[in-house]
């Protein structure tokens, strides 16, 4: 078993390294220019290794370009509703009016369609790149908020929490010093499913119409080759490639957390 | 029944919520909420036309007041009026809804279905070679988007091998009413149910196999086994019962994620149920029409995860036997 978890981690991180090269240094990979006709629709070459799009750019070098945004989205996303979603969590934990409120919210937000709501929200608000942050990140925090919740109520039941209470230490020193450092690893693997998700609802919402055109994500990409004829014109590169970016960045969060979460656990079972 | 209660109340809740936001929404936002109400453009419009909307809206009286006209505009049964269509939501609604239908309920039967017994028989025999293919296949698909499915079904099976239809739902040159017509339906409807039922069979699959693999392991599974009980009898029996409860509540918020699945689908396929009015309201700025959208679709997923819920109480024996004692 160590042996296998060993290589999804490897392999994983060695996908996820691969895109964030892409994101921080695009001229690594793509020596065109993004704005740069070569004359529409020209098919898969040796220069243009995704062919040409209806204007006549580099499709490989859209690529290339797309990652650094849609990685950019999806981080920022993804933390924002992080933090969110610990701090409901914790707070749903509290005795009286408070813990109820925030329990009643995560129950609220679990009920409700999340992909029409951004959708509708995102028609009144505005497309734009951070209004679509703000937007998915005010609706992606209810798994971790769930997760936080149980893994509180859970170090709160534990042995050591009693003692440290006999021996008389303030609540301030159990949830500063004995609670906090327990969630890390319930806080590091909700980090790496909220971003596989945080991906996941932007292409998404880019596809359906909603993306910024001026910082075109992979979701945005697939919209405009589709909106372009791409299947017309047979171009069919143009809208799968993005598609299989988008599917190996977040498997690669999916195999870092798959060893995240077996380390744990034979951690904890070994306790 | 407390428990019961406690359910409801927080569907009543979500309910409530959407409501006022719908009623929020367009009055809070910069900008005139005639120009959201109506979903044309202020400057378009003529000082009389604008003076008209702005009395049969009601914004010149009070926000309670306002409020009470939304609340009787809602529960009237229209849902509102859409002033671009020249129609109320609810016939908007109604009309596309049947479409909309024909792909999410065979779907989501059809991922149940299929989710629950392969995840079963994976999760029984865990670690074998069927498990490790069909597990690492699910893994894949999960990381895949709902509409990266369709448009690589669509342009596969549709575009390259022409095996099946990928736009609309009927042929145009079918009558409406002969059997033929049925049967062209059915042979336009595989391609996008395929793609919901791909999308939301993973999550689905996973949830059964991976619970099962963990139940397969009880003490309760070995007796059985040494009993010399069949396979067969074990699942049936043993394992089915234990996660009943889990796969009660994955139905009930699969509802949600096979609705969500559908407007996508509509969207790669060009068919005219709820996602196509909702993609059409988003282009037009009709927003009547998808703050309808919106309450009618959050009233049917609340229903289904309240119920589901429900279930789940009433279907475990602690709670039962509980109750009684």
């Amino acid at each position: 078993m160590k042996k296998s978890r060993l290589a999804f981690l490897v392999i994983g991180i060695a996908i996820l390294a691969f895109f964030v090269l892409m994101a921080l240094f695009p001229q690594l990979f793509s020596s065109l220019d993004r704005k740069q006709s070569f004359g529409a629709w020209l098919p898969p070459s040796a220069e243009h290794i995704l062919g040409t799009n209806s204007l006549g750019y580099d499709i490989f070098a859209e690529l290339v370009y797309g990652a650094s945004v849609t990685l950019t989205v999806a981080i920022t996303a993804s933390l924002l509703s992080l933090v969110f979603g610990i701090l409901v969590g914790i707070l749903a934990t509290a005795k009286g009016l408070v813990g109820v409120l925030f329990n009643g919210l995560i129950n609220v937000f679990v009920l409700l369609p999340k992909l029409i709501i951004l959708i509708v929200l995102s028609s009144f608000l505005g497309s734009s790149t951070i209004n679509l942050i703000i937007l998915i990140a005010c609706f992606g925090w209810v798994g971790t908020a769930r997760a936080v919740r149980a893994k509180v109520v859970h170090i709160y039941a534990q042995p050591y929490i009693e003692a440290c209470k006999i021996y008389g230490y303030s609540r301030g020193h159990i949830a500063l010093k004995h609670v906090l450092p327990n969630l890390y690893d319930v806080i590091s693997s909700r980090f790496l499913a909220s971003m596989t998700s945080c991906i996941m609802m932007e292409s998404t919402l880019s596809f359906l119409g909603f993306g910024d055109l001026y910082y075109p994500t992979w979701g945005v990409m697939i919209n405009l080759a589709r909106l372009r004829g791409a299947v017309l014109f047979g171009a069919y590169q143009y809208l799968l490639a993005p598609c299989v970016c988008i599917m190996l960045v977040s498997l690669s969060f999916y195999f870092v957390g798959i060893y995240i979460e077996e380390k744990h656990s034979t951690i904890n079972g070994v306790k | 029944m407390k428990k019961y209660i406690k359910h409801i109340v927080v569907a009543l809740i979500c309910f409530l919520l959407i409501l006022v936001l719908n009623f929020v929404l367009p009055r809070a936002l910069s900008g005139d909420p005639i120009a959201y109400l109506t979903g044309f453009e202020e400057e378009e419009m003529s000082a009389e036309k604008y003076e008209y909307y702005y009395h049969a809206l009601h914004l010149d009286e009070s926000i309670w007041v306002q409020f009470e006209y939304y609340l009787l505009s809602i529960f009237d049964g229209t849902l509102g009026y859409s002033y671009q269509q020249q129609s109320t939501v609810s016939t908007l609604i109604l009309e596309k809804l049947g479409y909309s239908l024909q792909i999410t309920i065979p779907a989501t039967l059809i991922s149940i279905i299929i989710g629950l017994f392969w995840g079963l028989n994976s999760g029984y025999k865990k670690e074998g070679l069927a498990d490790k293919i069909s597990t690492s296949a699910m893994v894949i698909i999960n990381a895949l988007p709902g509409f990266a499915i369709a448009l690589i079904l669509a342009i596969t099976l549709g575009v390259q091998l022409k095996w099946f239809p990928y736009v609309g739902l009927s042929s145009s040159w079918v009558q409406v009413g002969t059997w033929q017509y049925l049967v062209d339906r059915i042979y336009h409807l595989i391609l996008p149910i395929t793609a919901v039922v791909l999308a939301s069979l993973p999550s689905k699959y996973l949830l059964v196999r991976n619970t099962v693999a963990k139940f397969v392991d009880d003490k309760s599974v070995t007796y059985a086994k040494q009993r010399g009980l069949g396979n067969g009898k074990i699942k049936r029996d043993y394992v089915l019962k234990n996660v009943a409860q889990p796969f009660v509540t994955m139905v009930g918020s699969s509802i949600g994620s096979c609705v969500g699945g559908a407007i996508v689908v509509e969207s790669v396929f060009s068919i005219k149920g709820i996602g196509g009015l909702l993609n059409q309201a988003v282009y037009t700025l009709d927003y009547p029409l998808m703050q309808g959208i919106l309450l009618v679709t959050t009233l049917s997923i609340v229903v289904c995860v309240t119920l589901s819920d429900i279930v789940c109480i009433l279907i475990d024996p602690k709670v039962r036997k509980g109750e009684e004692v």
